[in-house]
């Protein structure tokens, strides 16, 4: 797993256009802000959703409040790609980063989460209207989300206190969480 | 002016959050400030975008029902912003950004009281609903001050002239 983190790490840093970006005056900042937007964008509008599954606004119809998911999707676009341009101007610093491995591993659980909730749950929720009570599927899928979004959010927030420092790549161990270098 | 920064940057709180090496100092606090965030600029975000017209069928008076949510994320924030100014205020005071991000803040919270009183209080139960014109408006000042006050709120990182008096 080390080798495969400094085989990405050294694939991300080919790329030279974006980083040249990032490090122009504005480029970080920027993309910084636009990523705390697209957060909120993301949050406001799923835990919004999250909520009326778990009984809040009842009066609201399900595939009504949907229509707000594509904010929410819009948003998580934006962090996508602005994500994407730290990661390729500083892969050392998210690669071996423990919170950026957590931040990932959340955002897959969130992802099969979505997945269960489309292919199991949302076909039969759709066609309720105003009132009707999600099963408790829905509401355990409605759990998950909310707790890891906010996960998410914590790990991203704790990268910079978890940056990684040097080490040997014999002492790496199986995922790295320190920038590791072969000596002679 | 300086001896208020440096009582304050003396304080017992202050040095905790600034010095301690706990997880559960700085990087958490910081932490809840952006999950409030979420809530409190994302959840406004929703019910402009519903205002504007998106999610026609979400009844403009059921709108209301996130205020708590949305509330319980300003109040996080406030406190968590207030730890974080105690924290660095010489960071923050001695920056004109700060006091932009607070009036943002401010008519941001105008702008959802008339909101919540006009618009949302007037509206018809009904699906379907549209408020007129000024609504829509209000609506979108509401999305770009909360823009703002993010924006402005991120680059204080970049824009500060002093971290600390003391």
């Amino acid at each position: 797993m080390a080798l495969f983190q400094m085989w990405v790490v050294k694939t991300l840093f080919s790329v030279k256009i974006v980083s040249t970006f990032m490090h122009s005056a504005w480029g970080w900042p920027i993309c910084e802000s636009i990523h705390f937007l697209g957060l909120s964008l993301l949050v406001g509008t799923i835990a919004t959703f999250d909520l009326r599954l778990l009984g809040f606004a009842r009066n609201v119809s399900i595939a009504a409040l949907h229509r707000l998911v594509p904010w929410g999707v819009f948003g998580y676009l934006l962090n996508v790609s602005t994500g994407a341009m730290f990661l390729f101007t500083e892969p050392n610093q998210y690669i071996y980063n423990p919170a950026f491995q957590f931040k990932l591993t959340f955002m897959a659980i969130a992802g099969l989460n979505i997945l269960a909730f489309y292919s199991l749950l949302y076909g039969r929720l759709k066609k309720t209207g105003p009132g009707a009570d999600a099963p408790r599927g829905a509401k355990l899928v409605a759990v998950v989300s909310l707790s890891v979004w906010i996960a998410v959010i914590i790990c991203g927030r704790l990268l910079t206190f978890y940056r990684p420092g040097d080490c040997d790549l014999k002492d790496a161990g199986f995922v790295a969480t320190c920038i590791p270098h072969v000596r002679p | 002016m300086n001896a208020f920064l440096i009582w304050v940057e003396t304080s017992a709180l202050s040095v905790w959050v600034r010095e301690s090496p706990s997880v559960f100092a700085f990087p958490i606090i910081l932490s809840f400030h952006t999950i409030g965030m979420g809530f409190l600029a994302g959840m406004n975000a929703a019910i402009a975008l519903r205002i504007l017209g998106f999610a026609p069928r979400v009844p403009l008076l059921e709108a209301r029902r996130v205020f708590p949510v949305l509330w319980a994320g300003f109040w996080l924030n406030a406190l968590s912003g207030v730890v974080l100014l105690v924290a660095y205020p010489t960071k923050a005071l001695t920056n004109p950004m700060f006091y932009f991000k607070l009036t943002c803040v401010a008519l941001g919270l105008v702008v959802q009281t008339v909101i919540r009183r006009s618009i949302l209080a007037d509206a018809s139960k009904d699906a379907d609903y549209f408020p007129p014109m000024s609504g829509k408006l209000l609506a979108l000042a509401s999305l770009l001050l909360w823009a703002a006050v993010i924006t402005s709120g991120r680059l204080l990182a970049y824009t500060y002239v002093k971290l600390t008096t003391i």
